[in-house]
């Protein structure tokens, strides 16, 4: 398996459309905005709570990390991802479009919206909190370019099983987002709100 | 910003002239920005907010290819423009990063207040004229050496021309510039002396 490169750039790079194109769902109608294609599946603002929820997780992580991780002088580089984060991180990579391996959401990371009560005051909030999680993912891949990545790991939301460096982090948490804008394209495609 | 950086920042309009009145305003529509080494000025997908004049410093402008590597398209250094001026333009999210490759001093201006110079000032467009003519050639110039020089020939050409401030920037910048391996680059140095 050829190996995996990360840099902060292409990761900022790729956070920025991300965050570019969750502006635009912002100006969505309600009606899309909290519609499922089926009974099973999530509406826009599910998939966003989602990924609130399991950003949260790591928000505190990142932070606890930067108060160890030590400053360098020679300007950012290229982090060579392990094999088996490597691995972790393929699971959640879209390839050519397409979301590999669906998997069952544990319960911790469900989103928890009645979707009666889905006012337009709470879908807001909704947006509001993935922005300010997105700023501070933005703020830490920034910060990354200037420390020693390599001295400190951090535990993923799934527990011990699966440990991280900064960038292996960051690419999951990246791939994760890809992976569930792909899921919003889907959600869009199939929703006929035609009546 | 201070008299000396603001007559630096006056020569690179030689074709306007402006009345002191005018000059206070033309002046107060500038800010002055710094930045550390490594700093990202521009980030790829964002909209570049500003055009900007270099006082020291130089910096990189560079995109990523399919394999997240950085290609640099160019250089600014102290006396040029610097910016990502087709997102500033069009307003779109820029595809390129402007990196400080040097701690860097930059005075900017916002979109609507560089409109306004040309509004007001017809001599503007007279530097514009000239501005995008050399622009243009530059990158021509730029196009023709990449295609048809020798990578020892557009080492050769490149650190002739160059400002010395540029030669003491990291070398893999230099390298992908010159589109040539850094390893190739570290040879051409070691052998020559232009």
């Amino acid at each position: 398996m050829a190996s995996l490169l990360l840099s902060p750039e292409n990761q900022i790079q790729r956070l920025n459309y991300i965050i570019n194109k969750v502006k635009t769902l912002q100006e969505l109608e309600l009606s899309q905005l909290t519609t499922a294609p089926n009974l099973k599946s999530w509406n826009i603002v599910e998939v966003l709570e989602h990924l609130n929820i399991a950003y949260g997780i790591y928000m505190p992580r990142l932070d606890e990390a930067y108060t160890k991780l030590p400053a360098i002088d020679s300007g950012p580089s290229e982090f060579k991802a392990r094999w088996w984060q490597k691995i972790v991180i393929a699971g959640q990579r879209p390839k050519n479009g397409v979301r590999k391996w669906k998997m069952k959401t544990l319960k911790r990371f469900e989103p928890l919206l009645d979707k009666q009560t889905l006012t337009p005051e709470k879908i807001d909030t909704v947006f509001e909190t993935f922005f300010t999680c997105h700023a501070h993912l933005k703020e830490a891949i920034l910060k990354s370019r200037n420390k020693d990545v390599t001295q400190v790991k951090i535990i993923s939301a799934i527990g011990p099983i699966v440990n991280f460096y900064l960038p292996e982090c960051f690419e999951f948490l990246l791939c994760h987002m890809e992976r569930h804008m792909l899921q919003i394209d889907e959600i869009l495609g199939e929703t006929d709100l035609s009546f | 910003m201070n008299d000396e950086a603001f007559l630096h920042l006056k020569a690179f309009f030689p074709q306007v002239a402006l009345t002191e009145q005018e000059e206070h305003h033309f002046k107060s529509l500038w800010s002055v920005k710094t930045f550390n080494q490594y700093d990202l000025i521009t980030e790829a997908g964002n909209v570049e907010r500003y055009f900007y004049f270099v006082l020291e410093g130089v910096q990189a402008i560079y995109i990523l290819n399919e394999k997240g590597e950085k290609v640099v398209l160019g250089f600014s250094y102290s006396g040029s423009p610097s910016g990502a001026f087709d997102s500033f333009i069009k307003k779109q999210p820029s595809d390129t990063f402007l990196e400080a490759l040097k701690p860097s001093k930059m005075v900017a201006i916002s979109f609507k207040d560089y409109q306004s110079l040309f509004e007001k000032h017809p001599d503007f467009y007279a530097w514009g004229h000239e501005f995008f003519q050399q622009i243009l050639f530059g990158r021509l110039h730029r196009e023709v050496e990449l295609l048809t020089l020798s990578a020892e020939q557009r080492y050769k050409t490149f650190m002739q021309r160059c400002p010395d401030e540029l030669k003491v920037i990291p070398q893999k910048y230099l390298a992908s510039y010159l589109n040539m391996k850094p390893e190739t680059f570290s040879r051409l140095r070691a052998s020559a002396s232009y």
